[in-house]
């Protein structure tokens, strides 16, 4: 259909529409068909590449808070590991557990605001409140451990981590993840009568299309592209645990959606194990180091955090500030080619379930 | 392959000097005339991925340094190939005709922040700023308090002075 053809008109979705995000998509529609869609973002560009810059390690840890509201802890971990790098320092054991135990926690909880916000986005009301409701038991955790219920103020930091865990942290995840298990039943029951219908073969990705547009982490994976960091390109602790990689082959929204389910229960196993390996010794706080310089030279440090793969590129030249750091997130893909390839020749009523199946988020996207 | 076949093979078919930093990371630094021919290189060895391109800005040195980072996910490598341009004429050639349209878009982004212009590249529309005509703004000369203190403090506001003093 020609785009300019006078029986097409401009659509909007967002970036006022609920549960959009600070995003939007201008949709040129033929009918109730989508012609072609064009990605609109930087409602939400902060500049935090520059920001860094005139900032010191401390500071910048709880910068990269700000990175993404969903998961701020992964992208603590992403910071501190690429200062870990450059600095070389040595991390002690126990924070290292305490680092993959957070990151998993924030992975569930990521999640947890993807199955919410994809249900709301179907009209699944109920969906959106068990999870949200769900995520607030993991909420409690960061409270307890960091101080903050969203924003851990850096408490993944360079060095290790900002204090230890309390003495009551153990029971009460171990409670949690029980509780978890539960609401992912009640998912699995529902899903068949609510999300299934709505997403089965809407929006299907080829994986050549996936590897093509750059897709990763869960979008790739529900593609059937095998391709995980934690396994591929190992960090912290992950290759000494066991765990799986779910992976599907029909790459439409409904294998996202229950991807990132299968994911959750993955973490969930990890944290277990992380759990019980718990060295018993007691951890002394990092201080805040300050005026100290960061060592010449240049690292990439990749991890896997729940939206796909994100990276920080870091050059120091001997001062306390980074020379340049270079955030790559997954948003930036997969809301720009990712969603115009897939958007393209839908119909209306199937934006909301392409939109949300991917995971979205516009902060990591605009920085 | 693993690091060290990677490193013979751009050596030979280069002389480029790549050396391995860690497991899993080779780093290599090539000619801007070279670029397109070790990315399409890469490409063919299996680097399927351009995980991101960055640029980072040297402005006493008159150049902008290219930073490419590739992904292989069958050898579970990462490559990084950097290059340098002039900073009076920022101009190179687009890795869009390798990577498609993940290359598009981070060029997109670079040529937004950073004014590099990537010739081959049909869409350079800006992403994130909006009507702005200041200069690329991840210039590190480009100072931004500077530049809000300039463009938006009202001096007549008395309650805007604490601010931008």
């Amino acid at each position: 259909m020609n785009e300019k053809s006078p029986t097409t008109y401009e659509l909007l979705f967002g970036p006022a529409h609920p549960g959009s995000g600070n995003f939007s998509v201008k949709l040129r529609v033929s009918g109730e068909q989508v012609v072609s869609a064009r990605s609109d973002p930087g409602y939400l560009h902060r500049g935090f590449e520059k920001l860094m810059e005139y900032r010191d390690r401390m500071q910048n840890s709880i910068l990269s808070d700000r990175v993404c509201v969903l998961e701020a802890l992964n992208w603590n971990l992403v910071h501190a590991e690429a200062v870990d790098e450059l600095t070389g320092e040595e991390i002690p054991d126990k924070a290292r557990y305490i680092r993959v135990l957070m990151a998993e926690l924030s992975r569930i909880q990521s999640h947890l605001i993807w199955y919410g916000a994809l249900s709301m986005g179907l009209g699944f009301d109920t969906g959106f409140k068990v999870a949200f409701g769900y995520r607030d038991y993991l909420l409690d955790i960061f409270e307890l451990v960091t101080g903050g219920r969203v924003y851990p103020a850096g408490y993944i930091c360079p060095g290790g981590v900002r204090r230890d865990l309390p003495d009551s942290a153990k029971t009460k995840i171990e409670k949690t993840l029980d509780k978890m298990k539960i609401m992912l039943r009640k998912c699995e029951n529902f899903e068949k009568t609510t999300l299934y219908p709505r997403t089965r073969g809407v929006g299907v990705l080829e994986r050549q299309d996936a590897l093509r547009l750059g897709a990763t982490g869960p979008i790739a994976r529900a593609s059937g592209l095998y391709s995980d960091v934690r396994v591929d390109d190992p960090y912290e602790i992950y290759s000494e645990l066991d765990f799986e990689i779910p992976t599907r082959d029909e790459g439409d929204a409904y294998a996202r959606c229950l991807l990132g389910r299968l994911e959750m229960r993955e973490s969930m196993r990890i944290i277990r194990q992380v759990l019980e390996r718990m060295p018993e010794e007691k951890l002394d706080p990092v201080k805040p180091k300050i005026a100290h310089k960061i060592p010449e030279g240049e690292v990439y440090v990749r991890n896997e955090i729940a939206r796909g793969e994100a990276g920080i590129y870091m050059k120091s030249i001997g001062e306390e500030t980074p020379y340049r750091c270079k955030i790559r997130g997954p948003s930036l893909l997969h809301m720009i080619p990712v969603l115009e390839h897939l958007l393209a020749g839908c119909q209306i009523a199937d934006v909301p379930a392409i939109y949300w199946s991917l995971n979205i988020c516009p902060a990591d996207m605009d920085r | 392959m693993n690091e060290s076949d990677l490193i013979r093979d751009l050596d030979k078919e280069f002389g480029a000097c790549a050396q391995e930093k860690r497991k899993r990371r080779v780093w290599v630094s090539v000619e801007l005339n070279e670029l397109i021919d070790v990315c399409r290189f890469c490409y063919g060895k299996g680097f399927r991925h351009l995980s991101t391109i960055s640029a980072t800005d040297y402005p006493s040195e008159g150049m902008y340094e290219l930073t490419y980072f590739l992904w292989s996910y069958e050898d579970k490598l990462l490559v990084t190939v950097k290059t340098t341009i002039s900073r009076d004429k920022p101009v190179i050639d687009s890795v869009t005709s390798i990577w498609g349209e993940s290359a598009q878009i981070h060029e997109r982004e670079l040529h937004e922040l950073f004014g590099v212009k990537f010739e081959g590249n049909k869409d350079l529309t800006p992403l994130f700023l909006e009507e702005w005509d200041g200069p690329p703004p991840f210039r590190r000369d480009f100072n931004w308090r500077d530049y809000v203190r300039e463009k938006y403090y009202d001096k007549e506001n008395e309650r805007e002075k604490p601010y931008y003093l």
